[in-house]
């Protein structure tokens, strides 16, 4: 444990702010039922279910118009990509700052009421990714990040002072957490990034009291294992599959599901024959003892950098009359899938955007290849989706009362083109990508927000954006979808139509989850944009 | 790999970078941000450094910023040290930027950086034909042929053309000489623009507002609601796109003339030298 880490609380809000907080106590029970409490916002999607659906319904169709900015908070230093989801509870949000900073803001007013650094290193090792958080988990009386050089450290929810601090990984091989914790009954579950250093993923579970580490799944086979007959000798320890987002969680079935990233090399597959198991694939995971349960593919073989790192949306509808536990994945590759969650069996899939990499996926959801979509040398190969994906990180949402899965989209291709990919032994020097690609440009590539039936993603409508967005989506109870553009609009849509009903030029793109949140019978929408984070209400 | 750095917003503090006789010139040679000429980086890099360059890039950049320069998850940087010069963008390498760019101070050497700096201008130059014709003339002719109501070469002519004071750098004879028979042939593709928000591809867009007036331009900058035009008078005009009952973009077109049929091929031989001797400040 580190000793120089330092928590800095800030004593100016006490004088400047009322003293209304509640004390902060948020126990299981409390994210169990996160449905009681639509107020709150207290997981990185809003709820174990990753839906990003909010169940407030002050601000709906009929009065969207007169939203307004209701206050902004900026860091105290300059900062970016402000992918930080917040938690919100007890009139307290808790957000990060890039890289690792943990700061408790008054959600009346923006008001800041301590915030928390950790002492990085003077080089933070971040191959293939920046340096930012996506921000906290909150359990009991504390709050838990994942920092840029592979700590997770815990903090007391009322002043940031740290109550514990563990090393998780080596930050100098190429792992780095960018992604929230996710907080289970008496379990932290993290994960890491690195696939770009070609570092072997992991799913870890800590005690929160202690941070003493109760399991860990590791997202490769070892020789001898189910699975390593996928891989070529030794890759699996240089294998990516990272789990640099957060996952979900079915208390009944007691699993966790979490995405695992892209193998190494991106583009060079020279190294590593077979499906490369569990790379790009979803994991359902025992959460007592981090046994797999089962696991999905999406992308077996992948060489297009198509991770699956979104969280999967869990939801339960009928199939054929039937009730079913079910999970969506709107996957980077293209294809939109619903899988039975019970055991990861296919129930039905269809590409989402443009894809030409697949024929189609067999009864099994597996993609039937289209020839000629690897990539090769010289000039490339054209493969839709590019490298971004049909959707890469960004949530999507799902609205229990439409039945709509809302994915933005990326309607665009790029040139896949192979270069040489070996992996050195040894800390990273830089992206072990073995190759690149060369991206479509302007007017033929596009932007969309897309409302897939969520049992077939069958697509219901779509708002055209006019560049790919990388912004998550939130839909309510008062039928309304946010999102934001590239170029910077934050807008809602009418949930069951898709018609632009509302839009704020907020100056930079969107990059957090919209999230929704009530106080004093007043209920907000929240979202980051540049250096800033912005609270909506009605006047 | 996880990425989520945006093609940057469309909105910029750009104004004027318009296309009145537009050069496709370029993105590089135009733009308010042409200005900064003291910050031309080192002149004459071997060709073993460009090379070195190329595989610094290939390794460290292009997953972002892709293979030719031209963004993929970062953004298109095609051409970016003639435009805000090579400290800047040395110095960004070195210590990242708002936006996602990482930090490579503790990863690239000075020499390692210069080297990509050498090949990014490899990027973006279009090469090709030989001179052969007569600068001086060419000059002259420059003078006479309304050149300057909209191209500025050291300072002096219209802004709503690309800036032509490094031309020569930039592009060869060969594209020099298309451009001037066949303008809207070879205009650079709508990317955006890192340092300006903009874009710097000179469509053309053809508008018919819900009231039934019309409205033709170059599009200064567009995002998902909104566009702002430059019409041939140099006026701005902002719509909203659900007031219009047209709104078509014509890629191609372009609102500079041909010379094809005023100018003899020996005269085009001549103008095309002049331009092809601009290399700004060295």
């Amino acid at each position: 444990m580190k000793t120089f880490r330092y928590a800095a609380a800030l004593g100016a809000w006490m004088l400047a702010s009322p003293m209304y907080f509640l004390a902060q106590n948020v126990p299981y029970d409390r994210i169990l039922h996160s449905a009681n409490e639509p107020q709150s916002w207290l997981t990185y999607s809003g709820s174990y279910n990753s839906q990003q659906y909010s169940a407030l319904k002050q601000i709906n169709r009929e009065n969207i118009s007169k939203l307004k900015v209701a206050w902004i908070y900026q860091p105290s230093k300059a900062v970016s990509n402000l992918e930080a989801s917040p938690i919100v509870a007890d009139g307290v949000m808790y957000i990060t700052e890039p890289p690792s900073t943990v700061t408790a803001l008054d959600v009346r007013t923006g008001l800041r009421l301590w915030t928390w650094s950790p002492t990085l290193p003077e080089h933070v090792v971040s191959i293939g990714l920046y340096a930012t958080s996506r921000g906290v988990a909150l359990l009991g009386d504390s709050v838990f990040i994942g920092t840029a050089d592979s700590h997770l450290v815990a903090l007391d929810a009322k002043n940031g002072a740290v109550r514990w601090d563990v090393h998780v990984a080596d930050n100098a091989m190429g792992y780095a957490m960018t992604g929230p914790p996710l907080a289970l009954k008496d379990k932290i579950i993290i994960g890491s990034a690195g696939s770009e250093a070609a570092v072997r993923g992991f799913l870890d579970a800590y005690d929160p009291k202690t941070g003493k580490r109760l399991w860990r799944f590791w997202t490769t086979p070892r020789p001898g294992e189910p699975g390593a007959e996928t891989w070529g000798a030794g890759a699996y320890e240089s294998a990516g599959a990272t789990t640099w987002n957060n996952g979900s969680y079915d208390p009944d079935l007691n699993l966790v599901y979490w995405g695992t990233g892209n193998p190494a090399p991106d583009f060079n597959d020279d190294e590593r024959p077979g499906d490369n198991l569990y790379t790009c694939s979803v994991v359902a995971l025992d959460a007592d003892t981090g046994t797999l349960k089962w696991y999905f593919q999406f992308s077996p073989h992948e060489d297009h950098d198509w991770d699956s790192d979104e969280p999967p949306v869990l939801f339960n509808a009928s199939i054929d009359g039937k009730p079913r536990k079910l999970l969506g994945f709107a996957n980077r590759n293209g294809f939109y899938y619903v899988l039975d969650r019970t055991n990861g069996k296919f129930i039905a899939g269809k590409a989402f955007v443009k894809e030409t990499w697949a024929k189609g996926l067999d009864e099994n959801g597996r993609p039937i290849p289209a020839p000629n979509q690897e990539p090769t040398l010289g000039a490339g190969t054209l493969v839709y989706p590019s490298i971004t994906g049909g959707v890469d990180w960004t949530s999507p949402s799902y609205s229990p009362d439409t039945g709509l899965f809302y994915v933005s989209v990326h309607e665009t291709g790029a040139y896949f083109i192979k270069g040489t990919g070996k992996i050195e032994s040894g800390p990273p020097k830089g992206i072990v990508g073995g190759g690149g690609i060369r991206a479509l440009a302007g007017e033929q590539s596009y932007g969309a927000i897309r409302a897939l039936v969520a049992t077939t993603g069958e697509k219901k409508w779509e708002f055209k954006m006019l560049a790919p967005a990388w912004v998550p989506v939130l839909s309510t109870a008062g039928g309304l979808v946010f999102s934001g553009t590239d170029e910077a609009n934050f807008f809602a849509l009418d949930a069951s139509t898709g018609k632009p009903l509302w839009e704020f030029f907020m100056g930079h793109s969107a990059r957090s989850n919209p999230i929704s949140y009530e106080v004093d019978g007043k209920q907000y929408i929240f979202v980051t944009a540049g250096n800033t984070y912005l609270a909506f209400s009605l006047p | 790999m996880r990425v989520g750095v945006s093609m940057t917003a469309l909105r910029g503090s750009r104004c004027g970078v318009f296309v009145f006789l537009a050069f496709a010139l370029v993105a590089s040679a135009a733009g308010p941000f042409a200005a900064a000429t003291q910050d031309l980086p080192t002149a004459n890099p071997l060709p073993a450094d460009v090379e070195q360059g190329k595989q610094t890039f290939e390794q460290r950049c292009s997953t972002c910023h892709g293979l030719d320069g031209g963004g993929a998850m970062g953004p298109n940087i095609q051409g970016i040290p003639m435009r805000i010069g090579a400290p800047v963008v040395a110095t960004t390498i070195k210590n990242g930027m708002s936006g996602g760019m990482p930090a490579f101070g503790g990863q690239l050497t000075d020499a390692q950086i210069q080297q990509v700096i050498a090949y990014l201008l490899t990027l973006t130059r279009k090469d090709s034909g030989a001179v052969t014709g007569d600068a001086a003339k060419g000059k002259q002719l420059y003078g006479v042929s309304g050149c300057a109501s909209c191209h500025i070469i050291d300072g002096q002519g219209g802004d709503s053309g690309p800036e032509l004071t490094k031309v020569g750098a930039l592009r060869g004879p060969g594209y020099l000489k298309t451009t001037l028979l066949y303008p809207g042939s070879d205009l650079p593709q709508a990317r955006v623009f890192l340092e300006t928000g903009g874009l710097l591809d000179y469509m053309f867009v053809h508008i018919v507002t819900n009231q039934g007036k019309t409205y033709e331009g170059t599009r200064v900058v567009e995002d998902s609601f909104h566009i702002v035009i430059r019409d041939a008078q140099g006026n701005f005009h902002s719509f909203q796109k659900s007031d219009l009952r047209e709104f078509q973009k014509e890629p191609g077109k372009s609102v500079m003339p041909s010379f094809k049929e005023t100018l003899s091929g020996a005269q085009i031989d001549d103008l095309v030298a002049y331009l092809a001797s601009l290399k700004g400040a060295q």
